[in-house]
């Protein structure tokens, strides 16, 4: 298994959400795309806009803070040089 | 407020031959939905056997609707029944499926333009290159849409009252009453007297069995000579020969769906421990239906649903104002709300209330 996972992917995974949660998150937060489309998502199947993805990061980054964690995550333009 | 609106809202009800046909007119917002819900709770109860609701002069649905929809189709699947929506407008069809209450109703004439539609809301995820895998989710809304194979669950519980009948001494005949499509009817038993004494019951609409199952507590009868509770139930249950009675409720996500009920020819036949054995074998009777994914699941799945549906409004409120006061798309105003809740290290539902909180308090042009 030499191929890195996407980095949401690999964040579900540290957070240990199981897909269907982490959808229900997303849903609550707004997100647009069914569960299965989430998946591919995930998986790098199917490529999300911005604002998409962000809403993933954010499902992802709060249930970091549940765990007493930070918002490791990144959003999407969350660069250094930020503008 | 400005001059009225074309859309408001109404409701008309027709019926025919099988089924009654709710048509919606104009706007179902916060204020309307619960007239909504109302009238179609009302046809749930009556049960007709088939309940269609009529989009077509629908102009505006926001989250309360949706969930009376959700709610509906909750309701009526407990009953195996099914909502038909009529003339869905392509947003609305497109949460209902992505919730998984798409799945719990039928949609009659398929709008055309609903997958076109839907994709352009996605913006940027195209539905057509995804992969047909169940999900855990989907699995589970599966199981909601469809029933559990009752012949299944059946099996199980025949179990249940063949041990609960060897075990417990005294008993005489064992049988399970559950809730199925509304009413109540027996699932198992272990003999033809129990089977008719379960009926007495329900002929006569009352005894241990119904109060168990009505309202969630054991109930026992520890002479039926001496009986003076359920007056028409009672002599029937004599002539058949039976002495003493022990009803035990199955609960299911603390509500009461059926219960377990021990017959005995003999007068004081169940003592504490027979009680207690009793309870042990409802309480696997009831791990069955709830294993079995009966409507408990369904309500539950429904209540997160609901939940989710009005945080997202709060949300997408909350994104309106910020559009409005940074004079931002909806996607920059999402990334803003995103952002500033993780600077402020809150979670961004919370963030959001305030957000809405803090425009309710600027004095608006009708305060």
């Amino acid at each position: 298994m030499a191929e890195t996972l996407d980095v949401l992917e690999q964040a579900r995974r540290d957070v240990g959400l199981s897909v269907a949660d982490l959808w229900m998150r997303y849903f609550t937060l707004g997100g647009m795309s069914t569960a299965l489309e989430m998946e591919a998502i995930l998986y790098g199947a199917l490529l999300a806009n911005d604002h998409d993805r962000d809403v993933i990061a954010v499902a992802l980054n709060e249930r970091f803070a549940e765990l007493g964690g930070d918002h490791p995550v990144p959003y999407a333009g969350d660069d250094p040089d930020d503008r | 407020m400005t001059a009225p609106r074309s859309g408001v809202f109404g409701v008309t009800v027709g019926f025919d031959v099988e089924q009654a046909v709710l048509v919606v007119r104009g706007e179902v917002d916060a204020l309307t939905a619960p007239t909504l819900g109302a009238t179609m709770g009302v046809l749930v109860d009556q049960a007709h056997p088939n309940l269609t609701l009529d989009l077509a002069a629908l102009e505006f649905m926001d989250a309360a609707g949706l969930r009376v929809i959700a709610d509906v189709a909750a309701r009526l699947a407990t009953s195996n029944r099914i909502l038909t929506i009529r003339a869905t407008p392509a947003n609305i069809r497109r949460i209902l499926d992505i919730t998984g209450v798409g799945a719990r109703v039928r949609f009659e004439d398929p709008d055309p333009n609903v997958a076109a539609l839907g994709t352009e809301q996605l913006s940027g995820v195209r539905p057509s290159a995804v992969v047909s895998r169940p999900t855990e989710l989907s699995a589970d809304l599966a199981r909601v849409g469809s029933k559990p194979n009752d012949s299944v669950v059946d099996a199980a519980l025949r179990l249940v009252t063949v041990l609960a009948g060897s075990t417990v001494e005294g008993a005489d005949g064992v049988s399970v009453t559950l809730e199925r499509r509304g009413q109540l009817a027996t699932v198992a038993s272990s003999n033809d007297t129990v089977l008719r004494m379960d009926d007495h019951q329900y002929a006569t609409g009352e005894g241990p069995c119904l109060a168990a199952a009505a309202q969630g507590h054991w109930f026992y009868i520890e002479s039926l000579a001496e009986e003076d509770r359920w007056p028409a139930f009672v002599p029937r249950a004599i002539e058949e020969g039976i002495a003493s009675i022990l009803s035990t409720p199955l609960m299911s996500a603390a509500r009461p769906v059926g219960a377990l009920n021990i017959y005995s020819n003999s007068e004081r036949a169940f003592g504490p421990r027979q009680q207690e054995l009793a309870a042990m074998f409802a309480s696997q009777a009831s791990g069955i239906l709830i294993d079995a994914g009966a409507d408990v699941i369904d309500e539950a799945l429904g209540k997160r649903i609901l939940d989710a549906l009005l945080a997202r409004e709060v949300i997408a409120r909350a994104e309106g104002v910020l559009m409005a006061r940074k004079h931002v798309t909806a996607e920059d105003a999402a990334a803003t709300l995103h952002r500033s809740a993780r600077t402020a290290e809150v979670a961004v539902l919370q963030h959001a209330a305030a957000i809405v909180a803090s425009a309710c308090d600027v004095p608006g042009p009708d305060a």
